[in-house]
């Protein structure tokens, strides 16, 4: 993967069609051969990581990828990866050792939130392409950052809100695009309820195979409890954040690309909720927050409800382009001026409302970007230099409505945002909570 | 018994409620019970009862985001003020480290240098660096200049980074972020 070709960049740009839809994003450092295989490494490998690695197996068989190395802080599940992964692939409990490695192309962070924006930014200082689950960041400051490491050095970065690349996401925004329901004055989205932890524990000390500093990372040093992990930091303000953070990621990732929004941001952000009544975890149980945007004006909500509240799904035969609808608990409901459009789900599972399925385009329709698959569009960015589809920028914004969201319910009231200059507006305690000092050496 | 007294005690009552309802409709209504609440509040945060400990825990917190909104400066000092008193040696560190991140929510010049003191202790200097590193006032730049003269060699990068984080320049003591330092003890297949 390291030899390039013989075409020169203008030519290799010219010949993948790059060049053809408009400008890269960035020119790569080394053209990429597309049948060259990509080197990637394996950071996190538990629950989405573990699907990621699979996913990758499958595409190493078919001849895309080489998997050097798989990394986990959790020694069993590190060992489950290796077994996996097979011979050839190096076990790393340190990320840093793949990214010590010259061989290595790319990597793909599936570790807990509070993860992903130190180590995207030093895969990045470190030249390696980035793969990176959602939410891209936990906090402001983090997002900038990725943003700013990205583009410095140049290499592709993929958020894993891969709801974009369904094919029902496209015939949605394609159907939305088109005026089909008129101006869109709002997208309410809905999902059902955060859990509260009914097993609390004291603290203990974490089990041998696990290495608590490491999960820590960038986080202040607090005493091992077996409800922080593995998957349920996710109920957990500052290293999951709830399903806002979550969900959030993926079902408003849609509207602000439907909604023609990325790169745009709200004015004003106001949260209200309910808390768990006992246990370690504390993110919202019910939520509603509403964001308010201007030029255009829009009004985007999320809100947890109870799950007799929630839309009921449409009926499928199963045949239709993203089978039935599994996952019926959360969705969106855009209302335009000339009439509704629903859809359910917004992640791996992306399912429009009939309408949008079967409306036919007339001449002279407008179409919009068809994803060849979101790992597919991330070699495609990998090679070419073509912004990805949920790329760092696009993806920071959406997490930065989930960071905002959260951020309004914890201080109990409305918080005003400055897009242009990416911060809050006339509220110390506010701004100073967009950062949050990392523990040495995990930091940005 | 004054009215600001007895909405102290009833608040705390509820904290320490059996009822996890109760429990949690007290330290939902903590924020605006001010100053005079912190002290008895950090007093039940050692309780023995898990649940009643994350109460009051949380009420605390409750006051201080309350107390941080624009336009209640002396407000928020009071509350500062109280909150800086539990740094010391009297209190348990478990109570210290959270007061220590409260107080880099909401503080200002007057909590440095009682922050800047716990920089020698070897339990809780990296939460009192990163309290400083957040705070904005130039004291608190000044306390971590001071802090890394002071410090032994195997802190003096933290503090560094915290410097350079501020904007600092710090000679020496490059971050090691890069640096790995954790090997597996698993071998490729």
């Amino acid at each position: 993967m390291r030899q390039s070709n013989q075409l020169n960049r203008r030519e290799f740009l010219v010949a993948t069609g790059a060049v053809a839809v408009g400008a890269p994003y960035f020119i790569p450092s080394a053209v990429r051969g597309a049948n060259e295989r990509i080197t990637t490494a394996h950071i996190g490998v538990g629950g989405m990581g573990g699907y990621h690695l699979g996913d990758m197996i499958e595409r190493r068989e078919k001849g895309q990828v080489n998997i050097a190395a798989v990394c986990d802080i959790d020694e069993t599940r590190l060992a489950g990866a290796l077994k996996k992964a097979g011979p050839g692939v190096q076990p790393y409990r340190d990320y840093r050792y793949i990214l010590q490695r010259k061989d290595i192309d790319a990597v793909v962070i599936a570790t807990p939130d509070h993860w992903h924006g130190v180590q995207t930014v030093h895969a990045a200082e470190c030249g390696k392409h980035v793969y990176v689950e959602k939410p891209a960041c936990c906090t402001i400051e983090e997002g900038k950052a990725m943003v700013a490491a990205a583009t410095k050095n140049k290499v592709s970065v993929q958020v894993g809100s891969q709801g974009r690349s369904e094919p029902e996401a496209y015939l949605a925004h394609r159907y939305l695009v088109n005026g089909n329901i008129g101006r869109i004055s709002r997208v309410d989205c809905f999902h059902y309820p955060s859990p509260e932890d009914n097993n609390p524990v004291p603290d203990s000390d974490p089990p041998p195979e696990l290495d608590w500093d490491l999960w820590l990372g960038p986080l202040r040093w607090r005493p091992y409890n077996k409800r922080y992990c593995h998957g349920t930091f996710r109920w957990l303000l500052e290293s999951g954040g709830g399903q806002i953070r979550d969900r959030g990621a993926h079902v408003m990732s849609c509207a602000m690309w439907w909604m023609g929004a990325d790169g745009t941001g709200p004015v004003a952000i106001e949260a209200t909720g309910t808390h768990p009544t006992k246990g370690l975890w504390d993110s919202a149980v019910l939520m509603d927050v509403t964001y308010t945007f201007k030029n255009p004006d829009w009004v985007l909500t999320w809100r947890q409800m109870p799950n007799e509240q929630l839309p009921s799904a449409e009926e499928r035969t199963g045949d239709e382009p993203g089978g039935k609808i599994v996952r019926p608990g959360y969705g969106a409901i855009y209302r335009g001026d000339k009439g509704e459009f629903i859809h359910w789900g917004g992640d791996g599972g992306t399912w429009a409302e009939k309408k949008a399925r079967l409306w036919e385009p007339p001449a002279g329709a407008k179409d919009v970007y068809k994803s060849p698959g979101h790992k597919e569009d991330w070699f495609k960015g990998i090679r070419t230099g073509a912004k990805t589809i949920m790329n760092i920028e696009a993806a920071v914004g959406v997490a930065n409505l989930c960071i905002l969201g959260n951020l309004s319910f914890i201080l109990g009231r409305k918080l005003q945002w400055d897009q242009a200059k990416q911060t809050i507006v006339g509220d110390e305690q506010a701004q100073r909570m967009m950062s949050r000092p990392q523990r040495y050496p995990y930091h940005l | 018994m004054s009215i600001q007294n007895q909405a102290v005690n009833e608040l705390v009552a509820g904290v320490k409620d059996t009822s996890d309802k109760v429990r949690t409709e007290a330290w939902l209504s903590a924020g605006k019970a001010g100053a005079a609440a912190v002290k008895p509040l950090a007093k039940v945060m050692t309780d023995g009862d898990l649940e009643v400990a994350r109460a009051a825990k949380r009420a605390l917190w409750k006051i201080v985001h309350y107390t941080g909104r624009p336009g209640v400066n002396e407000e928020k000092r009071a509350i500062e003020t109280e909150l800086a008193g539990l740094l010391g040696n009297d209190q348990l560190v478990s109570v210290r480290r959270g007061v220590l991140w409260m107080l880099s929510e909401i503080a200002g010049r007057n909590s440095v240098k009682p922050i800047a003191e716990l920089l020698r202790n070897a339990e809780l200097r990296e939460d009192a660096c990163m309290a400083l590193e957040r705070i904005p006032a130039k004291g608190a730049a000044a306390a971590l200049k001071a802090g890394f003269e002071a410090a032994p060699e195997d802190f003096k990068p933290n503090i560094a980074q915290s410097l350079r984080k501020r904007g600092q320049e710090v000679k020496g003591y490059p971050s090691q972020k890069l640096a790995p330092s954790k090997e597996t003890n698993l071998k490729p297949l």
